[in-house]
């Protein structure tokens, strides 16, 4: 990859919504608005997920399983929401990131698909 | 708020491709939106970064540690530990009040957070058990039934707070913070709801047999009791002006002695609060620390919002526009200065809906203060284009230059009453800002005046010298209010400490000038007065009943002119005199000073700097430097003069203080006989009684420095005195606007140590 096909690329990606993870696990969700050699991301109306706690999983099985009890049925697995909140304009520094994903809808996936095949 | 996803979303992995593409970028290469600037970018938070990230958890902090509360909020509690969470909340509530944000008050009850989040669709999912069951479960009792209808009723009491705050002028983290974190004071439920919640704890508490003590009983219902009435005064917000009753912040008052008394009653439970609430919040900055007041502080702020509150009312008694804006500056001057819900009330009466005090039409309050002044029983006033609709005729001409002016004079005639409820350090800054506007306004007037002139066919008054001269009354009016609002910018510049010790002598020269020139156009304006009193006088003579009525008019506004002239020539005089005391303090270099000797600032610089909001006015006419400085430090005249001219200043002060006072604050009406005294007018009394202490107080100090004159044997010899100029709200500081030195002879210079 050259370096026009880099910003090509790179500028593809403008205005769409990325996941970007952190060290520290959490993950924030927001319209990519910028990028340097550093990779550090610039992330507009962002919203920051981080992954549910300890004792509120512990909270969520308790109440599946008070539930399960009156069904009688033996528990697999539980669902527990992570934590939300809205933070707005951020940047993540390059080297903080350790993954970054696109959001993309199914028509876009089919349509990316067609565009590599051709 | 949530963010809104569509199901059927993916995410792809690209954190290879991505960072191939951007390792190929060069360094300093950006690849943007082409509308996002970098100066947005600088607005952006750093993630990671300990003092930006309010998410960021610092090494060894785990979740657990700095996320996670292990407070059950569901669990029932004894009622001491039930006053202890009551009390702390309604510490953080004042604290709020006060100015600190939410997050670090209220927003840090763990209790408050399990209301508020995730947002209450209903009012009965606001409780302590979420998440995980939609509607509150538990057995009603301490907890689930009287803390939470505490709890629930508070928060309404601030979104009511909050409201009233947001709709008026405020300076944001300088008078209050309205930042709710993206959470919502459940403003979109009916009042009576949070009444019935505590009427239901209320008559709960009081079924318990004894299974509460006694006192513990009694202490827990007065806290939902002060609730009830805390919510419903607050609910009555405006309704004020025509319920014209304090009944429920009186209610309110009376029972902050027994919370007092109880408090000792409860037992604090620190885990309820937490700081780090904080990061689950909508908030820019990482958490900070909880913010701390005693019950003491809070019961006091509480208590002073109450009598405010309830003095408040004898704003509401619309007497003409110069009894409001003595009633509304003496209330909004008081110590401390009244907390920012009412200063924001009393914005909001003073106009709402175009009307003054919801009573008194805009237009109406304007022509009022006009007949008050320049303009008693004026054609100018009675001229109404509703009755005249010939447009040749004078009458309607008049009558439209008149709705010009109203249009345009309103406004900023209003704020000067509505200046009053800002902050000390913004009044002094908003006025620096509208005495430019009201400079512009006076020469518009002044055109308005020349045209009303011919229209109204006013006979000039000969002057001595033979030249003819008109009232102009509309801009002698707007003149006066401005020539108000210079005094007012000098004096709040010595209440907030502005000029250094070096500076007032010439600062009470200044006010000194303001006010003969003040003075000068009141007498212009008496003299108008006088004359059309005279031409009246024939009519009266006829006994005419307009005659009679036109003759008590303007006797009203003579009072009114001598009054103001009392007043000045007070002001004046206490001027005069600390002048002449600041001039020989300076001369004999005993005055202190703030600026070291090597310092940037000179007479001159700080003199361009006083009169800066001055400058763009173009009357009265900037006094030149030089002109300045020799009338500041009286050149020429000798110590004796000075001393005289001290001497004969303050005994006049004094006598002209006292006739103010003994005009009382209000112009009453002689017939309308009202023994009661108002609180208001007790708090302006007390005022002018403390600029006669502070008169007292440079008398005194005049005296000594006369005597340390005379007692020295030569005249070159040092003046063996010690100067301190007493701070703001020090014992010796008798009033704000009068810097009055203490002199006292000098200990360690007696006389026989010095040289001969």
């Amino acid at each position: 990859m050259d370096e026009n096909q880099a910003v090509q690329y790179l500028e593809s990606l403008i205005g769409q919504t990325l996941r970007v993870h952190a060290t520290d696990t959490r993950i924030f969700v927001g319209a990519f608005k910028c990028t340097d050699s550093a990779r550090n991301i610039i992330l507009a109306s962002t919203y920051e997920y981080r992954f549910p706690s300890t004792s509120a999983v512990r909270d969520t099985v308790t109440s599946a399983e008070n539930e399960d009890s009156a069904i009688g049925a033996a528990p697999q697995n539980v669902k527990a929401n992570m934590t939300s909140r809205f933070i707005g304009l951020v940047v993540v520094p390059g080297q903080h990131i350790t993954k970054i994903e696109l959001e993309e809808t199914p028509q876009q996936s089919r349509v990316r698909e067609t565009l590599k095949k051709s | 708020m949530m963010r809104v996803i569509s199901q059927s979303v993916v995410p792809r992995d690209i954190t290879d491709q991505f960072t191939k593409a951007a390792s190929r970028l060069r360094t300093g290469q950006l690849v943007k939106d082409e509308y996002f600037t970098l100066f947005e970018a600088v607005g952006a938070l750093e993630i990671m970064d300990s003092k930006m990230d309010s998410g960021y958890l610092g090494p060894g902090q785990n979740d657990v540690q700095a996320l996670e509360d292990d407070y059950d909020t569901t669990r029932e509690l004894a009622p001491e530990l039930v006053i202890g969470i009551m009390d702390e909340l309604l510490c953080h509530e004042m604290a709020w009040h006060m100015g600190h944000p939410l997050s670090q008050t209220l927003f840090t009850s763990l209790y408050l957070d399990k209301l508020l989040w995730p947002i209450p669709k209903t009012l009965e999912e606001a409780h302590f058990c979420r998440p995980g069951s939609t509607t509150n479960k538990e057995e009603p009792g301490m907890v689930h039934l009287v803390l939470r209808a505490y709890c629930l009723a508070l928060i309404k009491c601030c979104d009511f707070v909050h409201a009233r705050v947001i709709n008026e002028y405020f300076y944001e983290e300088e008078d209050f913070v309205t930042q709710l974190y993206n959470r919502s004071l459940l403003s979109q439920f009916d009042p009576e709801y949070f009444r019935s919640l505590l009427d239901r704890a209320i008559s709960w508490v009081n079924e318990q047999g004894d299974s509460i003590g006694g006192k513990l009983k009694e202490a827990i219902s007065c806290r939902l009791a002060f609730r009830r009435d805390f919510l419903l005064s607050l609910d009555q917000d405006l309704d004020v002006i025509q319920s014209r009753s304090a009944s429920h912040f009186s209610s309110c008052l009376s029972r902050l002695d027994p919370i007092m008394d109880s408090a000792s009653l409860g037992r604090s439970v620190p885990e309820a609060f937490s700081w780090k609430i904080q990061r689950k919040l909508a908030s820019t900055v990482p958490p900070r620390p909880m913010v701390k007041i005693s019950v003491e502080d809070a019961l006091a702020h509480l208590k002073r919002l109450c009598q405010d509150a309830i003095d408040l009312l004898d704003v509401l008694d619309y007497s003409g526009p110069h009894n409001l804006k003595v009633a509304v500056w003496t209330l909004l001057s008081r110590k401390p200065q009244p907390s920012v819900y009412i200063r924001s009330l009393v914005q909001s009466m003073i106009m709402s809906n175009v009307t003054v005090l919801g009573a008194v039409p805009v237009k109406q309050f304007l022509y009022d203060e006009l007949a008050e002044i320049v303009l008693p029983a004026s054609t100018l006033l009675q001229a109404n284009t509703d009755e005249t609709e010939m447009p040749t005729d004078p009458r309607f001409q008049i009558a439209n230059h008149m709705d010009a002016f109203v249009k345009r004079f309103a406004q900023p005639f209003v704020d000067t009453f509505r200046s009053a409820c800002l902050n000390r350090c913004r009044i002094r800054r908003t006025v620096c800002h509208t005495i430019v506007d009201w400079d512009n306004l006076q020469m518009e007037a002044e055109d308005l005046d020349e045209q009303l002139r011919t229209l109204n066919n006013e006979s000039p008054l000969m002057l001595q010298n033979g030249d003819a001269t008109y009232s102009y009354p509309l801009s002698s009016w707007a003149y006066h209010q401005k020539l108000n609002q210079f005094r007012l910018i000098i004096q709040l510049g010595f209440e907030l400490s502005i000029y250094s010790p070096e500076e007032l002598p010439g600062m009470y020269w200044y006010l000194s000038h303001v006010c003969s020139t003040h003075l000068g156009h009141i007498d212009r304006i008496r003299t108008f007065t006088v004359a059309t009193a005279k031409r009246n006088l024939t009519a009266l003579a006829g006994k005419k009943r307009d005659a009679v009525e036109r003759h008590a008019a303007l006797q009203n506004t003579l009072r009114l002119l001598e009054r103001l002239t009392t007043q000045i020539v007070a002001v004046d005089a206490f001027a005069i005199s600390l002048h002449a005391l600041y001039v020989l303090l300076a001369r004999h270099e005993i005055l202190p000073t703030a600026a070291a000797a090597q310092a940037y600032s000179s007479e001159r610089l700080r003199y361009e700097l006083r009169m800066k909001p001055f400058l763009p006015i173009t009357l009265p006419e900037l006094v030149p430097f030089d002109e300045y400085r020799r009338e500041a430090i009286l050149e020429g005249d000798s110590d004796e003069i000075v001393l005289e001219r001290a001497t004969k200043a303050i005994s006049e002060a004094r006598k002209a203080w006292e006739a103010t006072l003994a005009n009382g604050a209000f112009i009453r009406d002689p017939q309308d006989q009202v023994n009661q005294t108002l609180a208001i007018e007790e708090d302006w009394k007390k005022d002018v009684k403390n600029t006669m202490r502070a008169c007292i107080g440079a008398s005194i100090a005049i005296e000594t420095m006369k005597k340390a004159l005379t007692a020295r044997r030569a005249s070159n010899d040092a003046v063996s005195l010690q100067v301190s100029i007493p701070e703001m709200g020090s014992k010796a500081r008798w009033h704000d606007w009068w810097v009055v030195p203490q002199v006292s002879p000098d200990p360690s210079g007696s006389s026989d140590m010095k040289p001969v």
